[in-house]
């Protein structure tokens, strides 16, 4: 019985943490270096909606891919306009935003 | 748009003040060229401050200098410099750059016009430019700088590559070759050698070595030994 209940909230607390934990993906055009781009970081993480607990306060940049992955709070819905505004003001070209799957599959996000 | 920009000044935080503060207290041995962090800040009301040591020709100097973005296309920079116990002629320049961003590369042009204040003993007013473009990939860097400072013109040419770099840590390494041409009233010359740049999320070093391959019409002598550290905010 006790063995049950712990498999149950481990299952629980797996499938809540792939539910709540919303990541979002920005291509940037010209985001080529971490350095650089720490502009991004800096503008993007102050935005309301962005869960600052996740990767550097809520903003992870992968260069070799031009990808900003935002994680977005949970109570919160992502600003796509504040958004690609933060990541101007940081020096850079914002061009497609995509939703991640649980399985990790990008999705366009409705404009 | 930002700060000094709009007369929204009253809006900055306390350590922009202090930048502010230094920029205008601290206002010729110096090159009008040579970029006060390139890559960095690009952003919006960005800011940096970085202190290089240099020793060429018997002669070291340090330098303090710092940066100001008010957005991506307009900067302000300074440049301090401190030789032989006694402080040199600040240099302000504006670098204005126009940036193009495409898939995996970013290039700029930058146009910056220079001004030296006469704040060392026997100092003078002086002015300078400099034209420039430079090029990067996730691997790749390229960096050329044409300018012109009172009696002198070179080109500084910096090629390289981004071998080690870490997403997580925001942390990596470029490595680089420079080369150096000057044509001047105290001679002419050609310098080469190697750059390392370390980064670790907001903190950069340069190290670098450039032997005296050619000079004409000088006395100078040996290599240069070049060391920085700076932060951008």
């Amino acid at each position: 019985m006790v063995l049950r209940n712990r498999v149950f909230a481990l299952a629980l607390m797996f499938i809540t943490t792939s539910v709540l934990a919303q990541d979002y993906v920005v291509t940037v055009h010209g985001i080529v270096c971490s350095f650089c781009a720490q502009g991004v970081i800096k503008k993007v993480s102050k935005l309301p909606f962005v869960d600052r607990s996740m990767y550097t306060n809520g903003v992870k940049v992968e260069i070799e891919d031009q990808k900003v992955i935002v994680a977005v709070r949970d109570d919160s819905v992502i600003d796509r306009l504040s958004l690609f505004a933060a990541i101007e003001s940081g020096g850079y070209d914002p061009i497609d935003l995509w939703t991640v799957s649980a399985t990790g599959e990008l999705t366009t996000y409705p404009r | 748009m930002d700060g000094f920009c709009n007369g929204r000044a009253h809006h900055l935080p306390a350590v922009k003040w202090i930048f502010w503060a230094v920029l205008l207290c601290v206002s010729g041995l110096a090159f009008a060229h040579q970029p006060v962090m390139d890559m960095a800040p690009r952003w919006e009301g960005g800011f940096g401050i970085q202190a290089r040591v240099e020793g060429f020709d018997s002669r070291t100097t340090t330098w303090l200098e710092g940066v100001y973005t008010f957005r991506p296309s307009t900067r302000i920079t300074f440049k301090l410099p401190y030789v032989d116990n006694e402080l040199g002629n600040v240099i302000v320049g504006v670098p204005l750059k126009k940036y193009t961003n495409r898939h995996a590369f970013t290039s700029n042009w930058s146009i910056t016009p220079s001004v030296q204040f006469p704040t060392a003993d026997d100092g003078a007013w002086d002015v300078g430019l400099s034209v420039a473009y430079s090029a990067e990939t996730p691997s790749f860097y390229q960096l050329y700088d044409l300018y012109a400072w009172d009696d002198r013109v070179g080109l500084d040419i910096n090629l390289g590559i981004h071998p080690i770099h870490n997403n997580t840590t925001n942390s990596g390494v470029f490595v680089m070759w420079d080369v150096s041409l000057l044509a001047s009233g105290d001679g002419d010359r050609v310098q080469s050698g190697p750059v390392f740049m370390f980064y670790w999320q907001n903190v950069m070093a340069r190290l670098e070595y450039k032997a005296l391959v050619y000079e004409r019409d000088s006395d100078w002598t040996g290599g240069y030994v070049g060391f920085g550290i700076g932060a951008v905010f």
